[in-house]
């Protein structure tokens, strides 16, 4: 597990808030603790793969309550949820809100542990995922207009031969502009390529 | 006397006879009236001419046709025709006659033909009865007659006629479709064959006993009984009987009605009438148990989090030493923290106890075994369901005790729904409950709950220890609570083995003030 990782402890009790912090701290977390979901939201959000383990009965905004205001502010952060006294329909709320985990208290360690290690794992390959993504965005947009127009032709599948038809210039001349290309992006053969390009249509097609 | 003497006196004494005839012919009380061999009248009696409301002279105009009704003339003049050919010597009619005044009345008629006689033309002699008041009582009959005929034809109910053996006289057509026999296969028959096995008997013996005493061993109107159908299908009748005597013989008619559907909506809603019993009695429990429930989610809910802290200060102890990572400060801290979380939890539970001391009771002068009889009645379909078999022994006249009606029905409530669930695993032997109310050695109150369950092993005196359970989805709470409730009433709780199995918990109460104990 990356050393930079985080756990977000949020609980109301003090005792029960400390105790987390040093069991967590036992298997080699870092963790942060918070007394209210308030004071967890001062803080600038990590740069490091982390998660949340969250009281559902906290003092001012309720654990609940307060995933939905993380979602509102786009903060992705998986979320491991503990209560002293929780009902189905609440579990299956934060479950359905995409909480990795609902524990009831008292729970077992292993449990609790187990529950975090997967948010931090999923937090860590989302990360990656979105590192990947901006890095071939800038590789893309290093690209000079022309290079990305003759990159789009190449990857809808035209011939080199009706590309320089399409812009009026020599074949050759398109043969240059691909193999620059194919050389800023990084990619290693023209199906590398492709799969790079299908990369960023992907989010930008969510997107739109 | 000379020969013109005796002629004369011949002559005044055949007159003598001649005038009597007349007489009598005239003043017969019944309708007299002859006709020539065409039929025409030429005497009529005054009876006979006040039927008609026709003179003499008007009557001596009109043939016997004139007078008879269109309908009838026909099978007269057959009748007269045979008179004629000599193929009867008189006949019979009974007809209608048309009165002047346009009118029909119904007449029998004895007619005969008188032969010819010492130069006398043969003629009709008819004589004439009015029986229109007998034909209307006849067509009353009739009609009431065919009115009973048509009831029972088509009457929705089997209807079937017994004589004084027992045998079928009769039986209507409803009778196939609620037996499902054809009444020809049922004439001749005994009764019973159309009863189950164990009704025969009954019904041979109360029939008997009833022709010789008078005496009905069931109501005739409306009994519920037992059919058997021709498919060997038992099923529900309602019967009524009636008798009456024809020619010294007794008759019995009865009346069978198919109750199957009506019997099968009352059962339905009895079962409804049943179920909503059930949730009702569910109902009073829960809520008298809510107060308990409530409050032991709230003792979760705040013995949780101290829990919550100890198990993660142990696990995190327990981790670190399994890697050798454990420095002695932390060790300290940490148990100074389980130490802090074990004293709050505790603080909770005393807290809680005096929260029920001090929660407000309403105590009253109660009968034990009232309060027992109460719960028990709650409780009804718990023991229903699980097949408990409960016995009760209460002793009689208990003193009062000062208590909390409630709070002694939630006691009672747990610790027979505790009886109940520790015999629920049991299949081996009677699962059987066993209430007793007496007064103790020491002139108390005492009421014990016996089961003949899992019992409580060398935990017995743990049970009422906080968050103590033995059940799966146990809080814990209830005998602790329970425990408190009766210390407040000044009494004791205690649990003890049962003999052989189980489990006994006993509670005792004091008596009220100004009882004798």
């Amino acid at each position: 597990m990356s050393h930079a990782s985080v756990v977000f402890v949020v609980d109301d009790d003090p005792s029960v808030r400390s105790s987390l912090k040093f069991l967590l701290s036992s298997v080699g977390l870092q963790v942060e603790s918070f007394e209210s979901a308030e004071t967890f939201l001062q803080r600038k959000p990590p740069d490091a793969p982390s998660c949340l383990v969250l009281d559902v009965r906290l003092r001012g905004l309720s654990g609940l309550d307060f995933q939905h205001e993380l979602a509102a502010r786009n903060i992705r952060i998986p979320i491991v949820f503990v209560t002293g006294h929780g009902d189905i329909p609440m579990s299956v709320r934060a479950m359905k809100a995409g909480a990795i985990e609902f524990l009831t208290k008292p729970y077992r360690d292993q449990d609790l542990l187990d529950a975090v290690r997967i948010a931090l794992e999923q937090d860590r390959a989302r990360r990656e995922q979105e590192r990947d993504l901006t890095d071939l965005q800038q590789r893309f947009d290093s690209l000079t207009p022309r290079e990305q127009e003759v990159i789009s032709m190449v990857v809808s599948g035209m011939l080199n031969k009706q590309i320089a038809g399409e812009l009026g210039t020599a074949e050759n001349t398109v043969k240059v502009h691909r193999s620059r290309a194919m050389e800023k992006m990084h990619a290693q053969s023209f199906a590398d390529l492709v799969r790079m390009i299908e990369k960023l249509k992907g989010p930008a097609k969510k997107a739109s | 006397m000379s020969h013109a003497e005796s002629a004369a006196a011949h002559a005044e004494a055949s007159q003598h006879i001649e005038q009597r005839w007349r007489t009598a012919f005239e003043s017969s009380a019944i309708g007299i009236a002859m006709a020539d061999f065409a039929g025409r009248f030429f005497a009529a009696n005054s009876v006979f001419r006040n039927m008609l409301g026709y003179t003499e002279s008007e009557l001596y105009q009109l043939t016997y046709l004139d007078v008879t009704c269109e309908e009838d003339r026909k099978a007269n003049q057959e009748l007269v025709r045979e008179l004629v050919e000599g193929k009867r010597q008189h006949f019979q009619i009974e007809k209608r006659y048309c009165c002047k005044d346009g009118s029909l009345f119904w007449v029998r008629n004895n007619v005969s033909l008188v032969p010819e006689m010492g130069g006398v033309a043969p003629f009709w002699f008819a004589v004439v009865e009015d029986i229109t008041q007998r034909k209307e009582e006849e067509s009353a009959r009739r009609y009431t007659e065919e009115k009973y005929r048509l009831v029972v034809e088509t009457a929705s109910d089997a209807v079937i006629s017994l004589d004084e053996s027992s045998a079928i006289l009769l039986a209507n057509p409803a009778t196939t479709r609620v037996f499902g026999y054809a009444p020809e296969e049922l004439i001749g028959k005994p009764l019973t064959m159309l009863m189950p096995e164990f009704l025969r008997k009954l019904h041979e013996t109360g029939f008997k006993r009833y022709l010789s005493t008078g005496q009905r061993h069931i109501n005739w109107q409306g009994t519920e009984l037992i059919g058997l159908r021709k498919n060997g299908q038992e099923f529900p009748v309602e019967v009524s009987f009636g008798e009456l005597t024809k020619d010294g013989h007794r008759v019995f008619t009865g009346f069978i009605r198919d109750i199957s559907e009506r019997k099968q909506a009352e059962e339905m809603r009895k079962q409804a009438q049943k179920a909503i019993q059930t949730t009702q009695a569910e109902l009073a429990r829960v809520s008298r148990l809510t107060t308990m429930g409530e409050l032991a989610a709230s003792i979760a809910h705040e013995v949780n989090q101290p829990l919550t802290a100890v198990n993660n200060n142990s696990n995190a102890c327990l981790r670190l030493l399994a890697n050798q990572k454990l420095q002695p400060d932390v060790l300290r801290r940490a148990l100074e923290e389980i130490v802090a979380d074990g004293t709050r939890a505790s603080a909770i539970i005393a807290r809680i106890r005096a929260f029920i001391k001090k929660a407000p009771t309403e105590k009253n002068r109660l009968d034990v075994n009232e309060v027992i009889g109460e719960v028990l009645a709650m409780m009804g379909h718990a023991f229903e369901e699980n097949g408990i078999l409960l016995q009760s022994e209460l002793a009689e006249a208990i003193p009062p005790v000062l208590g909390d009606r409630v709070q002694l029905h939630q006691v009672l409530l747990n610790l027979i729904m505790n009886g109940v669930e520790a015999m629920t695993a049991i299949i081996d032997r009677p699962r059987l409950l066993w209430v007793q109310s007496r007064i103790d050695e020491s002139g108390d109150v005492l009421i014990a709950v016996r089961d003949s369950g899992t019992g409580l092993g060398l935990e017995a005196d743990r049970v009422f220890t906080p968050f103590f359970t033995t059940k799966a989805n146990g809080m814990g709470m209830g005998l602790s609570i329970s425990r408190s409730l009766i210390e407040g009433h000044g009494g004791r709780l205690w649990a003890s083995p049962n003999s052989p199995h189980g489990a006994v918990f006993s509670l005792t109460l004091p008596v009220a003030d100004g009882s004798p104990s």
